[in-house]
């Protein structure tokens, strides 16, 4: 416990709660970096770096505040499901596909950071509770700026564009659809410092099915954003496990 | 705005109103391979899911012509078609007007609950491109011609009969109040709101209707030659029934079935329904799981409604707002349907068609 928790599960949860975004952001720096090797615009590039360093600064506020209220964190980028996403992304980025990089980073983990830290930062309020809000913001745009650059994507070959985003989707969702489920569904994350941290949400008002619920939500509406039918989208949603 | 190339001349926005079709539908989508999700993992999914096209319908005129249209589901969840779910679904039913919108639709029907949850009321989208339509109007037209036909085909005489109409003073109630007022012997009024049904009762007893109301359905029932519902009803008392009494059921979700639980004494079709002769055709084909009747064609009068306004080139709000419906519009969109081969509905129910249709279908 510290000053800001009341209880033991509170003060676990939100370590954990930490732990997690701590995690993501670091993941998401890593991605951004190597997403600079698979582009050659000089400006894109220098804007992928700029990426990498947004990410590096939200890792970096949540560490401050996390040490300043003597949280327990644990940072792990090779858990069971941070690290299968960011092998799947290291994958794309090891060919060069821009497009497939920006999928995963931009629309996938961000659509679930976006929403996941709002749920978060409504619930837990105070300092902490800002804090999450306004990153989410930050995180926001990015998600809208790959819009643009998807949907001319899309409008160039929306056959095989589909096919490709299909192929991503399933292979990085499904770690997501895994990792977000009620239980998870491939073991520990090696994140959360104890047992999972999802059966504990209620301590600080949240619940998981909410958590994925909203994720999915924004998700599927980018997805719509960016051009894709209903039709497939519905079906892609509903081959996930759960 | 509406794209000027759109080949979409309709939408329908609907919802779900059971789980066991959601989980065969869900599960419909998943591969051999992956694992049936039970209903309690579904519903941790299904109501989260934004509005989006479901699939692409295809309609034939028996004049030759054909049109293309979309079904949007707003993915409220049927446990949450109540009206204390307002807000909430008005956002989702905003947000499929959208959705409508953006595929470029010319007019768009809300289906089922969610003009309901409309009241009718499209200032929301006074300035779309899409013309939105309740489907209201030939919903009811289905359930009267319905009625009147059943009474004939069971051997009722209208005129002698005494017409129970739960939820009275809804859009689709009141039409079928005014459509039967001066051809019923009595009608028996209920509604929950007993403000708006004393308002309403008070008009006809001015009219020299012969009327009754009451905001309990039981006070009513044991009376009753015929009833249409158009409304949930929860809790009736169908062992008290007249012999032989003929029910239409037309409300949102259709749950009069299973309270009647197979009593030999009632006969209760589904009403407000219509049928397509040419048949519609949907891409992908999700007829096995979510839109299933015991024959080809069936669909809810709001939705065809959409379809005769799309065949008729008549782009406009034809349903809107509450207590607008009229005889006469009745009649014309009906009329404008059967030009279309566009008819009444087989009589059907949860165990399938009435016997004695099932003969000419």
């Amino acid at each position: 416990m510290n000053s800001t928790t009341n209880t033991v599960e509170e003060f676990n949860v939100i370590s954990d709660v930490f732990s997690q975004a701590i995690t993501g952001e670091l993941v998401g720096m890593s991605n951004f970096a190597s997403l600079t090797d698979t582009i050659d615009d000089p400006h894109e590039k220098m804007e992928a770096v700029e990426h990498a360093n947004s990410e590096r600064i939200h890792a970096e506020v949540f560490t401050a505040y996390a040490k300043k209220a003597k949280l327990k964190v644990n940072i792990n980028l090779n858990g069971e499901y941070w690290g299968s996403v960011r092998k799947q992304f290291l994958s794309y980025a090891l060919q060069k596909d821009f497009i497939a990089c920006l999928i995963i980073q931009e629309v996938m983990l961000e659509s679930f950071a976006v929403s996941m830290y709002t749920d978060v930062g409504n619930a837990l309020g105070g300092e902490a509770g800002g804090l999450f809000l306004s990153i989410a913001n930050e995180e926001k745009e990015h998600l809208e700026h790959s819009s643009d650059i998807l949907r001319e994507e899309m409008r160039k070959n929306p056959s095989d564009f589909i096919n490709k985003f299909e192929e991503i989707h399933f292979k990085c969702m499904t770690i997501l659809a895994q990792f977000s489920a009620t239980t998870d569904l491939r073991g520990h994350c090696g994140v959360c410092n104890d047992d999972c941290m999802k059966g504990s949400l209620h301590h600080i008002g949240l619940d998981i099915v909410s958590l994925r619920g909203n994720a999915m939500a924004l998700y599927a509406g980018a997805l719509d954003n960016i051009g894709i039918p209903g039709e497939k989208s519905t079906v892609w949603l509903a081959q996930l496990p759960a | 705005m509406v794209s000027a190339t759109s080949s979409i001349n309709f939408a329908v926005i609907g919802h779900q109103d059971n789980w066991e079709s959601i989980e065969r539908f869900v599960n419909g989508l998943r591969t051999s391979e992956q694992e049936k999700l039970p209903v309690d993992k579904i519903k941790n999914i299904f109501p989260f899911i934004p509005p989006r096209v479901l699939f692409k319908v295809k309609v034939k005129s028996i004049t030759g012509s054909e049109i293309n249209g979309i079904y949007i589901d707003t993915f409220i969840s049927p446990d949450r078609l109540d009206t204390k779910y307002s807000k909430a679904n008005i956002k989702k039913v905003t947000q499929a007007a959208a959705c409508a919108e953006k595929e470029g639709a010319s007019i768009a029907s809300f289906g089922g609950f969610t003009s309901i949850i409309l009241e009718g009321n499209f200032n929301f989208f006074a300035n779309n491109g899409t013309k939105f339509t309740t489907g209201n109007t030939l919903t009811a037209a289905y359930i009267v011609k319905g009625v009147e036909t059943a009474a004939r085909q069971c051997n009722i005489n209208l005129a002698n009969s005494k017409l129970l109409i739960l939820g009275a003073t809804g859009d689709i109630g009141m039409a079928c109040v005014h459509y039967f007022k001066q051809k019923v012997n009595q009608l028996l009024l209920c509604a929950r709101n007993p403000h708006r049904l004393e308002k309403l009762a008070n008009r006809l007893l001015v009219e020299k209707v012969n009327t009754k109301y009451h905001a309990s359905v039981d006070e009513f029932l044991p009376e009753a030659d015929i009833v249409i519902c158009v409304a949930s009803a929860i809790g009736l008392n169908f062992r008290e029934c007249k012999k032989n009494v003929l029910i239409c059921d037309a409300g949102y979700p259709r749950n009069l079935g299973k309270q009647i639980n197979d009593n030999p004494d009632v006969r209760l079709f589904h009403g407000g329904m219509g049928q397509v002769r040419l048949g519609y055709y949907f891409n992908p084909d999700y007829t096995n799981s979510i839109y299933h009747y015991p024959v080809p064609g069936i669909a809810h009068g709001c939705i065809l409604e959409a379809m005769v306004l799309a065949f008729e080139n008549k782009f406009e709000s034809y349903s809107a707002g509450k207590g607008n419906i009229t005889t006469d519009k009745m009649e014309e969109i009906y009329a404008c349907g059967l030009k279309h081969g566009i008819t009444l509905a087989p009589f059907h129910n949860g165990n399938g068609l009435w016997t004695d249709q099932k003969k000419s279908n």
